[in-house]
């Protein structure tokens, strides 16, 4: 028995290892337990799912388009033949497309819906305005994104709704009529409007994304989550009695991970 | 300013070789203006960093002087314990100000060089790649004429639904539809009135309120690609279904959103066929047919408006 | 010096803080556990979709025809997620009023959107005690809703989809065979971009029904005179003339009109 006890704590010990050489050099480690290990209002619950819902949607957007992009064309004379080739040849590539299409609805839905849902909680006051901000730069994003990708089948429906999507764009004072002629890669739409459009969708756009869901998540980390506002045991609910230590408020707030104690 | 006694050694200008290189830049410039401007440009270049280098030299002295006296300014007020709340101005977000005696203080030609050079980078990688695409909003596009056919294919008086292809060299994402009706003779000249089927609200494809004549079909192969010919019979003009803009049969809005009346292509007759050109847009058309007068405007985008205060609004059109 | 309200929101904070501290939960499993569920449902509904999309017609077809830019019979329609856009820019159906539906009134929106936690300082969370803020996100909610709606169900008057309505119309409203000319010239005419007949044509310029034309007995020879100038029969009238069909044609028509007397 002993002998095999000591085997057990040698296996772990063997599978420590690993993860000790990497907290060691990288403190990786460390930051994955912060961010696991945090501690969220007791009383967050299903309100809470539809932020990582969203980021849910949105990695399948990002691997299903990965695949996409293997098999497409951006080019007028062959983009139609590819989409119907990954439609009715490639193996499972209806699957991907049609996860690909209405992912992209899914992750719409669920950012109005995440969005309705932090309105209501307030939870974009003091001191999460940036984040509110940021997730409100998020959503024009990717509504561009659902835009800029119904073009790339290059059928009648993509095709004239670009014409008139651009066309709308046209319209802004001053620089639209500008801004559509970027958009078109000239006065007219060519071959290099669409392989504008593959780029500005699989490149431009979701680096842009990516890099503010980024900010999204840490702001979300180090400010925590708000409570339900109708929830009794709601994290820094007003109470009846006066505080219990006058004055414990910041002057200047406090660098992460420090936090001030009256003394 | 007269050189001062730093740290207690007599500071002397050590040798330097950049004076040199400075010269051969103004040398390089002078030649330059005479021989080519490239040449002038290069001398500029070579001038200013070997100025720049030699003025750093001659002034090292200064600023090593200026960074050693530097902790007796701040005295003990700077030290870190006991230390004043920070100014309401200079919170968490401010610069962090060196501590006393440290090995590497604040150095502002350091800064700024560094700051410099990131933005000669941010210059060099930038300038390509957005003037490469941003370039083709104000480049000119060429369009070519493009042959229709014989004019015996257009009977007077009929609208004809034409497609061809706009720039035959792009293929058949240039394909474009024109509303096409002859006329007559104006002063033994044939006129024409071609229609855009583009949408003057935002682009959508214009339909014929009429029936179209498909078993009266006419393909042509002309030099500038496939051109079709269907004979229509627009009475009510023409409709837009995307949002209900509605022509008459000159082009004219006749209700619903459009801001103008639809574009018109230039014409040309070309030894008995006709060609198109240009498109160019239209506020309104007076009067019908060869007879008609147009108010021109230069081509501009759907649903911008041409006359009118909105004008204002688009006073800058990029090239087409 | 802060304010007031700035010392108030970071006392409210640091109670936050501390609450969590005290009386939170670890985010993992606990709170995870719902997220890692929530995404489960998420990527199933995906993957649902995508199967009824390639085996039923209930989304639609997979692809339309391939691209014809020079097209004379195709109504371009977004993604759902545009249909308010598009919705709103059937509204603004004067020319003057474009701008507004374009870049307008979704710029405005995104402002507001961008400024809500700047205009909304106060630090109450609770629902009934923030009556604007409800009230502005119901309407919202709303309305985006209902242009959605509307855009969904927005039909087009298209010559060759309403000419495969014309058994229906002969079927309901009992039209004689002499009518059916008639009928196939007014479903291709372009009549239902302002007018609506038997449910279907454009209704947002305001064209009156036509389903039941023929039941105010007016008579073959006033329609003809009205479709050749309506504004002579009826003062004010912004139809436009259709005059240039010729008398064979208007007869037919007008023949189908008078036929019309409502559905059976």
């Amino acid at each position: 028995m002993p002998r095999r006890r000591d085997r057990k704590e040698q296996m772990l010990a063997a599978a420590q290892y690993p993860l000790d050489w990497l907290e060691e050099r990288s403190g990786l480690i460390g930051g994955l337990r912060y961010f696991l290990f945090r501690k969220v209002p007791g009383d967050s619950g299903w309100w809470h799912t539809l932020g990582s819902a969203t980021l849910t949607a949105f990695l399948v957007q990002l691997g299903t388009g990965v695949i996409l992009a293997m098999y497409y064309k951006p080019d007028p004379k062959s983009a139609y033949e590819s989409v119907q080739h990954i439609n009715n040849d490639v193996t499972l590539g209806w699957l991907v497309r049609g996860m690909h299409r209405w992912g992209a609805s899914v992750f719409i839905i669920l950012i109005f819906f995440h969005m309705a849902r932090v309105f209501l909680f307030g939870a974009y006051k003091y001191p999460r305005e940036l984040n509110w901000v940021v997730g409100v730069l998020l959503l024009p994003l990717a509504l561009l994104e659902g835009f800029s990708g119904y073009l790339l089948p290059y059928d009648q429906t993509a095709y004239w709704a670009t014409v008139v999507g651009i066309n709308i764009n046209g319209t802004g004072p001053f620089i639209g009529p500008f801004l559509a002629s970027f958009l078109r890669s000239g006065p007219e739409i060519t071959g290099d409007t669409l392989s504008r459009f593959y780029s500005i969708h699989m490149l431009l756009l979701p680096g842009a994304i990516l890099g503010l869901i980024g900010l999204h998540l840490y702001l979300v980390v180090r400010l925590g989550v708000s409570s339900p506002p109708w929830s009794p045991e709601a994290a820094g609910r007003e109470r009846a009695e006066p505080p219990p230590v006058p004055g414990s408020g910041l002057v200047n707030p406090a660098p992460r991970g420090v936090t001030k104690r009256p003394d | 300013m007269e050189p001062q006694q730093g740290q207690g050694k007599p500071h002397l200008p050590p040798p330097s070789l950049w004076p040199i290189g400075f010269a051969i830049g103004i040398v390089c410039i002078l030649v330059g203006l005479i021989v080519s401007w490239p040449a002038a440009a290069v001398g500029v270049a070579v001038t200013v960093v070997f100025g720049f280098l030699w003025v750093r030299d001659v002034t090292g002295g200064y600023r090593r002087r200026d960074i050693g006296t530097e902790p007796a300014v701040g005295g003990p007020e700077s030290a870190t314990e006991g230390a004043p709340a920070i100014p309401a101005d200079r919170g968490e977000a401010a610069m962090p100000e060196p501590a006393p005696g440290e090995r590497f203080p604040r150095s502002v030609f350091l800064e700024g060089a560094t700051l410099g050079l990131g933005s000669v980078i941010a210059g060099i990688v930038t300038v390509p790649i957005v003037g490469f695409s941003i370039a083709p909003v104000f480049q000119h596009v060429h369009h070519d004429e493009i042959d229709l056919g014989p004019i015996s294919n257009f009977k007077e008086g009929q609208y004809v639904v034409t497609t061809f292809l706009r720039d035959p060299s792009e293929g058949e994402i240039s394909r474009r539809t024109a509303y096409i009706r002859n006329n007559g003779f104006l002063d033994n000249k044939p006129s024409f009135t071609v229609l855009s089927n583009r949408c003057a609200h935002l682009g959508c494809p214009v339909q014929p309120n009429g029936p179209m004549f498909d078993k009266q079909k006419l393909e042509e192969t002309t030099k500038t690609g496939d051109v079709t010919l269907i004979p229509a019979l627009p009475a009510g003009g023409f409709g837009c279904p995307c949002h209900g803009g509605q022509y008459d049969q000159e082009g004219n809005r006749t209700a619903g959103p459009p801001v103008r009346a639809l574009d018109r292509y230039e014409f040309y007759i070309r030894n008995g066929r006709l060609a198109v050109g240009r498109t160019y847009s239209v506020s309104h058309v007076d009067g019908a047919g060869a007879s008609a007068k147009i108010h021109k405007y230069k081509e501009t985008g759907p649903g911008q408006h041409v006359d009118g205060p909105e004008q204002w609004f688009y006073p800058l059109q990029p090239p087409s | 010096m802060a304010s007031r309200r700035v010392e108030e929101n970071r006392v409210a904070f640091q109670r936050y803080k501390e609450d969590v501290k005290r009386d939170g939960k670890p985010f993992y499993p606990y709170a995870m556990f719902h997220d890692t569920v929530m995404s489960l449902v998420v990527v199933c509904v995906i993957v649902g979709l995508a199967f009824v999309w390639h085996y039923t017609s209930l989304l639609g077809p997979s692809l339309a025809a391939k691209a014809d830019p020079g097209t004379v019979s195709f109504v371009p329609r977004p993604d759902w997620y545009f249909y308010f856009l598009f919705y709103l820019l059937r509204i603004f159906k004067w020319p003057n009023s474009v701008i507004l539906g374009t870049v307008g009134i979704p710029t405005i929106l995104l402002i507001l959107a961008l400024a809500i936690p700047f205009i909304d300082l106060r630090r109450e969370r609770r629902l009934l005690r923030r009556p604007i803020a409800i009230v502005a996100a119901v309407l919202v909610a709303l309305s985006m809703g209902v242009l959605t709606y509307k855009g969904a169900t927005a039909k087009e008057a298209l010559g060759a989809e309403l000419l495969a309505d014309v058994p229906n119309w002969v079927k309901s409203e009992q039209l004689p065979p002499q009518a059916l000319p008639g009928a196939k010239l007014f479903a291709t005419s372009g009549c239902l971009n302002c007018h609506t007949y038997q449910g279907v044509g454009g209704s947002q310029l305001g064209a009156p029904n036509l389903s039941a034309e023929g039941s105010k007995n007016k008579g073959i020879t006033f329609q003809i005179a009205h479709l050749k100038c309506p504004s002579c029969v009826n003062k004010g009238s912004p139809m436009p003339s259709f005059a240039a069909f010729g008398n064979a044609n208007l007869r037919k028509l007008a023949i189908f009109l008078e036929a019309s007397k409502g559905p059976h």
